[in-house]
């Protein structure tokens, strides 16, 4: 019953856009309780189907014929269920929260609109059922990351912020439709029966087998090049911290619920096309677990609060890229492992985010040097944001927890079969970091004396509200959820009959059986338990140290690891030279210079040519238009003459013939 | 009554007159009398070709003309008052506000 108002989960957040751009100025708060509602009832829609779903094996699609073999349509499987939930849910809480947080903004009608329909074009993304309608929606999640990073585009640096994250995932877009353009091709040479849409997630599955490896490399690499420019992954992150400049729930709607968990999804809803091709797997997890690392190394030395939680944003995808790289080795259950931690991340980092909007808000600064002891008037937003920071560093027994250890177990097993120790080895080591830079915020904020003379109240109750409950959700998910979660989702390809086994042989994994797995485990007990143990020790070590550093109970002072000459932390504090890299070097000069010999080029050769055959082209004319006098009596004399030439002419002719 | 070829010959002679003058004239006025004068001479030839042999459809065709070039000798000399009234002269080559 529910499942034949699908449609509406998108629909209602486009006609929330329709009616908040329109008559938003009139109502009060920007007319945002219309994105609010949309978006709340497109959560009892996705509750509704979820009730119609689970548990049992059923999938909801459907499709129309769009034009030649594409289509439009529905599909809601576990993979996609799931995401409609937490996008739902996450967005409806930050929406709400916004109600507060934008208070008073003269552009919060535009706010709720744009925020409005950057929550539709997520909800498209995810039940797309084919390739070409999930990249229209990806694009235009683009779109609105860029309209909304750039919210207050008075600001230079708002305006160039979205400018960067535009033209960064854009590059990724790029490759995401070279991707998409080479597997049609591929389809289409498989000769596809009649009335087979070709982009068909179904279709694809179906087809793997038949596609040449190399050419499933190829695709493989592709799409995730798309989904390393959405999800901020190594080398085309930059955009990420940037995104900062946006209003602070523009943030968490980005880095929590839309936008960057698209590229993951994207990976998730393809797994097995990198499961069928050669090591693009590998490439994945060793890009996610390299920038969980080199993204956490840099969070730790930020001092801008929102930006530590935008690297540590880049270093959980990465961690959810890893999750998905190492399912070379586990199979289909990586999609279980990466997307729950996805979910988790989602709830956690939406909640710490919208507690540095409650600080900001009400402290009236980003830099945590001017912050300290925020706790003692701010008891909810730091108690909620102790709750997020304690998940995001993996304390035992909160979502966070279970999500990040299986990961890093699960890259262990991904070493173990052979495949390489490198992710498990980043991903361990950004556990602890990880742990560090998380509470060195939280200790920096909250605790200590004030370092400055800020403003001190609690946030209103619209913006404490969701905190709370996503508190709550950050905390307490990961105890009922997990196992349930990861045998719903990490089957979701059960449902398309999608044969792993068979796909490994195509993508060249060794498979690891489930009982296998598990008798490996029974064989090297102690071995496992530390390996299951050791993030924990991680996590909590991390939190510690911290402490020593950090927090009021502090033992040592930072100078006695680092000092301001320090090689290291200048490269960190410079974030590894990455501006001086993309944008001086790169962007200014090789591309500048790039641009300047195409410019000329454009100006002296093609412009050249062109002007110089219209030069010719008019000269030749100027010299004969002037044989257009305007005056009547030159063109009769010639009429004259011309008529007394052709008479003269006939009667010599007609002479001829008499004679 | 008179030869055919005296009325061709008188015709021939307008015509030439009338072709010179539309020729060499700048005058606006000269050259609509010109035009008349053109129009007039195949008048000639009309009817008298119609007398000859004999058919009617000469004579008509000559009321016709006649009719056509009063119409036309009316719009003329309206376009050249217009013009005159703007230039203050209907010498038509100083009347080339359109040309190149």
């Amino acid at each position: 019953m529910y499942s034949d108002y699908a449609y509406l989960i998108v629909a209602l957040p486009v006609l929330a856009f329709v009616l908040t751009i329109f008559l938003g100025w009139y109502l009060p708060k920007g007319g945002g309780f219309f994105t609010v509602l949309a978006t709340f009832a497109g959560f009892i829609l996705s509750l509704g189907i979820l009730s119609e779903i689970y548990p049992d094996n059923i999938v909801i699609h459907q499709s129309t014929h769009w034009f030649a073999n594409f289509n439009a349509g529905i599909l809601i499987d576990p993979l996609a269920i799931v995401m409609l939930l937490m996008v739902t849910f996450v967005c409806t809480m930050i929406h709400t929260y916004a109600l507060g947080y934008m208070e008073g903004d003269p552009g919060m009608a535009r706010y709720f609109a744009e925020a409005g329909l950057f929550t539709a074009a997520m909800l498209g993304l995810v039940y797309a059922d084919n390739l070409l309608q999930l990249f229209i929606f990806w694009e235009l999640v683009g779109l609105c990351s860029y309209l909304l990073i750039g919210f207050w585009y008075r600001k230079p640096s708002a305006a160039s912020a979205a400018k960067k994250a535009f033209l960064v995932t854009r590059v990724g877009d790029v490759m995401f439709l070279a991707g998409i353009v080479l597997l049609y091709t591929n389809m289409m040479k498989l000769g596809l029966p009649e009335g087979t849409y070709a982009l068909q997630f179904q279709t694809i599955y179906d087809n793997l087998v038949n596609i040449p490896p190399d050419q499933l490399t190829w695709i493989a690499l592709l799409l995730f090049g798309g989904a390393v420019g959405k999800s901020g992954q190594f080398p085309l992150h930059v955009w990420l911290p940037d995104a900062m400049e946006g209003p602070t729930t523009v943030s968490a709607m980005i880095h929590a619920a839309t936008m960057v968990t698209a590229g993951v999804y994207l990976v998730a809803r393809m797994f097995p096309l990198f499961y069928a091709a050669p090591h693009a797997l590998t490439v994945v997890a060793l890009i996610g677990a390299f920038t969980a690392l080199f993204a956490a190394t840099m969070g730790i030395v930020m001092f801008d609060i929102k930006r530590v939680l935008a690297y540590s944003t880049v270093s959980q995808l990465g961690y959810m890229m890893a999750g998905l790289g190492v399912g070379a080795a586990v199979g289909a259950g990586a999609v279980g492992v990466g997307m729950f931690h996805l979910i988790g991340h989602s709830f956690f980092k939406a909640l710490l985010f919208l507690c540095a909007g409650s600080v900001i808000h009400a402290v009236g600064t980003n830099d945590m040097r001017e912050m300290g002891g925020v706790l003692k008037s701010m008891k909810w937003t730091g108690l909620t944001m102790l709750a997020g920071s304690l998940t995001l560093a993996g304390f035992p027994l909160t979502t966070g927890f279970f999500s990040k250890d299986e990961i890093i177990v699960t890259a262990f097993e991904y070493g173990e079969f052979g495949n390489g120790w490198l992710p498990y080895i980043f991903v361990i080591v950004a556990a602890l970091l990880t742990a560090i830079y998380t509470f060195r915020l939280w200790f920096l904020t909250f605790d200590g004396e004030p370092r400055s003379d800020y403003g001190k109240h609690e946030s209103p109750w619209v913006m404490v509200g969701p905190l709370v409950i996503l508190a709550l959700f950050a905390l307490f998910m990961g105890i009922p959820a997990q196992h349930a979660f990861y045998d719903y989702v990490g089957n979701n390809f059960d449902h398309y009959g999608v044969d792993f086994e068979e796909l490994a042989i195509v993508g060249g994994h060794q498979v690891v059986h489930e009982a296998e797995a598990h008798g490996a485990e029974g064989s090297h007990g102690i071995f496992h338990t530390i390996i299951h143990i050791l993030p924990i020790l991680f996590g909590v070590g991390g939190i510690l140290i911290a402490a020593l550093f950090y927090s009021r109970w502090k033992r040592f002072d930072s100078s006695i690891i680092t000092s301001e000459r320090d090689p290291l932390r200048h490269i960190l504090l410079k974030r590894y030279y990455q501006n001086e890299i993309y944008t001086l070097w790169f962007a200014e000069k090789v591309v500048y210079g790039l641009s300047l010999l195409f410019n000329m080029i454009d100006l002296k050769i093609v412009d050249g040519a062109v002007n110089k055959i219209s030069d010719i082209l008019g000269g030749f004319a100027g010299t004969v238009r002037k044989v257009q006098t305007g005056v009547i009596q030159n063109y009769i004399t010639a009429i004259v003459l011309g008529l007394a030439v052709l008479l003269i002419l006939i009667q010599l002719t007609t002479m001829e013939v008499a004679i | 009554m008179v030869p055919l070829v005296l009325y061709v010959l008188l015709a021939s002679a307008m015509f030439t007159i009338g072709l010179y003058g539309l020729l060499t004239q700048r005058n606006g006025i000269k050259l609509m009398m010109c035009v008349e004068i053109l129009l007039n001479s195949a008048n000639i030839n009309l009817v008298a070709f119609s007398t000859y042999l004999p058919n009617e459809n000469g004579q008509v065709f000559a009321l016709f003309s006649i009719a056509l070039a009063a119409a036309e000798a009316g719009v003329g000399f309206a376009i050249l008052i217009t013009l005159y009234r703007l230039y203050g002269t209907i010498e038509l080559d100083n009347i080339n506000a359109l040309r190149w």
